[in-house]
């Protein structure tokens, strides 16, 4: 089965990364994209080879199977809404939205037009992490104790610095990749939240920083750093490292680490990553949910909530100083 | 010439007499252990303090290394007999007994100077010097490290946890201290960790801690890695500083055990002219000859004992802990 697929808003940064695996699928075809920016519309639609739209609804009144909404994450409600209520499968970018209640209504409204809604959690198609997964599933680290991880990077400006667009910076942008690999790993729900955040990094009225405690309901404890505390000349962009704690042993997972350490008068000292491709595996599973017919994504929009609350915990348990109790428990 | 006793003679008080033997003013006139077996000083070990003080007719320091719930009892008895002293960290197990040896030592006036090390080693000294000059700007993040195998004592005395205070109180305190030399005074103090309680010889511990000045830091310690680390790593507006010493080896031994070139462990050195214990040493003794104030107080070292038993009651309450 041949999958017609459009994307809605080239705002986000991985965005082009998703575009160009969509290419490299056989049997998908990107039909067109909705842009309203007009630097960004043409150039994008130009370098896709494909229609430009600069409404959604003309978009979703083309012959369609799924959408990609990679719009601002503020937007991320209307337009997975909208495509939705226009029977199109959607992939929405994380955070799956800015709110719980939006959220809800997000999943509510896909499982109402019985289309799929998958969370894009890309890291859960990592080989790395996958591998780690195995491991622990083999029974290799005995029980699981506890859990130090990463997420840290460099501060992705543009509007990701802007709240009203963005809904929060590093906290809300960084905690959902980690709680959400946490959450698979352990087989656990997130029962309370402490966290640190502040704005140290960058010059706009965002957060910038914070350290996350987590605890599941297993009993595992679990730390994340999530800041946007790499800076301008940091060799690599982001990072997703755990080191995670066993009854019979310790293992640690730095997810990126498949580099060339590459060294230039140009631009002093990069890495240069050569593992898999986690955005085409990301895409491949979605199109294959859609072609078997799937009634359930392989990461479902409730998968992309439980990973929203636990950010949006973070911020007011930091604004409280103190620690919050998830209320899905 | 400076005559030193050293109390214990355990992993701790053979290093520092390691240290001592390298310095032409100091002679290690004995070692009091309570345990006979565990005696590398042939002659000079001595069942107890009372037995050193009347076989030896000069002692001018003392040097406590031993577990940690005997440190304010060696440190009345030397007191009491006007001795300078040097102590193992932590100061003690509680702050009321940190507070006790700090009070006494005043009253008997003695010196006392505990053995935070970490501000002796270079690669941390180094860090800090970077900090302070302004080299990544205003520190938004601070990430340490400290890593390592179950710790081995007499008796398995790290095992119990009321006397070793578990990996909190007797590793991350290094830690602790010297993020408040960085950084200063800390506000508040959150974390998660296993006690000891479930897990026999395995401890591990998470502790976020928020300083005055603003400093976000992520403090990992651990009992429950097969070989040690420690690493710190400091964001900056404008930059990073990061250490790994799992990573960052000048130096590695991996000798064969067979000839195929199989087995054996992988042994890293990080080799100085002088390594930081006996920078650590000199210092003390230094301050001693030269009436000055030491690089690291004993009300530091009281300090940290209250910031890691902060977050040991954090994780005993599931709460944030203020400090006052
Ligand atoms: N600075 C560091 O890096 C570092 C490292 C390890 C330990 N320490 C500290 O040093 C201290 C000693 O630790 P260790 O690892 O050397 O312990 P250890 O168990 O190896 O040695 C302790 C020694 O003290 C003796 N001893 C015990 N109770 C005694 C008593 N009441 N009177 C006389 N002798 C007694 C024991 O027989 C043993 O020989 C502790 O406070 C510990 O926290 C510091």
């Amino acid at each position: 089965m041949r999958i017609k697929v459009g994307i809605v808003s080239f705002a986000h940064i991985h965005v082009v990364s998703y575009a160009e695996a969509l290419k490299r699928i056989e049997g998908v075809e990107l039909v067109g994209i909705m842009e309203e920016d007009r630097i960004r519309g043409p150039k994008y639609s130009e370098w896709f080879e494909t229609k430009l739209f600069t409404n959604i609804n003309d978009l979703l009144m083309q012959d369609l199977d799924a959408v990609i909404v990679t719009s601002e994450n503020v937007h991320h409600k209307e337009h997975v809404i909208a495509s939705a209520s226009a029977g199109k499968h959607v992939l929405c970018e994380k955070p799956i939205s800015v709110s719980i209640q939006d959220a809800q209504e997000m999943i509510d409204i896909c499982k109402a037009n019985q289309v799929l809604l998958q969370t894009a959690f890309p890291v859960r198609f990592n080989s790395s992490i996958i591998r780690a997964k195995e491991m622990i599933e083999n029974g290799q680290l005995g029980k699981i104790i506890a859990v130090k991880g990463t997420n840290r990077g460099q501060c992705p400006g543009n509007w990701f610095v802007d709240v009203n667009k963005s809904g929060g910076g590093a906290v809300l942008d960084h905690t959902v990749h980690v709680t959400d690999i946490l959450r698979w790993i352990l087989g656990a729900e997130v029962k309370t939240v402490y966290a640190e955040v502040d704005n140290v990094f960058t010059n706009n009225l965002i957060d910038d920083s914070g350290i996350l405690t987590m605890q599941f309901a297993n009993g595992v404890f679990a730390s994340l750093d999530c800041s946007w505390s790499r800076n301008a000349t940091y060799p690599i962009w982001g990072d997703i490292t755990l080191e995670i704690i066993g009854s019979k042993g310790t293992l640690s997972v730095d997810a990126f680490n498949q580099k060339l350490n590459v060294y230039t008068n140009k631009s002093g000292y990069n890495h240069s990553f050569w593992g898999d491709d986690m955005d085409e595996q990301l895409l491949r599973d979605f199109i294959n949910s859609i072609q078997a017919g799937k009634e359930e994504a392989s990461i479902t929009g409730e998968d992309g909530l439980r990973a929203l609350e636990v950010a949006l915990a973070a911020y007011e348990s930091s604004n409280d100083k103190a620690v919050i109790t998830l209320k899905f428990h | 010439m400076f005559h030193v006793l050293i109390i214990g003679a355990g992993t701790m008080g053979k290093i520092h007499n390691q240290a001592f033997a390298l310095m032409k003013d100091v002679k290690v006139v004995g070692v009091v252990d309570s345990n006979h077996d565990n005696k590398w000083m042939d002659g000079q070990v001595f069942s107890s303090f009372e037995q050193a003080l009347e076989t030896m007719n000069q002692i001018d320091v003392v040097d406590i290394c031993v577990p940690t719930p005997f440190h304010l009892e060696y440190v009345k008895k030397a007191a009491d007999a006007k001795l300078n002293i040097i102590c193992e960290k932590p100061l003690a197990r509680s702050v009321e007994e940190g507070q006790a040896i700090i009070n006494y030592c005043k009253e008997k006036n003695v010196k006392l100077f505990v053995a935070h090390v970490l501000r002796f080693f270079p690669e941390y000294v180094q860090a800090k010097a970077l900090i302070d000059s302004g080299t990544i700007g205003k520190i938004g993040v601070a990430r340490t490290s400290r890593a390592g195998s179950f710790p081995q004592g007499l008796n398995d005395w790290y095992s119990d946890y009321q006397s070793s205070g578990g990996v909190i109180l007797d590793m991350v305190i290094h830690d602790i201290d010297f993020l408040r030399w960085c950084f200063g005074e800390v506000e508040r103090v959150y974390a998660k960790g296993t006690l000891g309680e479930g897990y026999e010889k395995l401890d591990y511990a998470l502790i976020t801690m928020r300083f005055k000045n603003g400093v976000i830091a992520h403090l990992e310690g651990s009992w429950a890695h097969s070989s040690f680390s420690m690493k710190f790593e400091f964001s900056g507006l404008t930059g990073v500083i990061a250490y790994d010493s799992a990573k960052d080896k000048p130096i590695e031994l991996h000798a064969h055990t067979n000839d195929a070139g199989l087995g054996g462990v992988a042994v890293p050195e990080s080799p100085l002219q002088t390594n930081p214990y006996y920078r650590e040493l000199r210092h003390f003794l230094d301050c001693l000859k030269k009436e000055i104030d030491p690089l690291v107080s004993a009300e530091d070292a009281l300090i940290a004992v209250k910031i890691a038993l902060s977050a040991i009651e954090s994780i005993r309450t599931s709460q944030p802990k203020w400090l006052d």
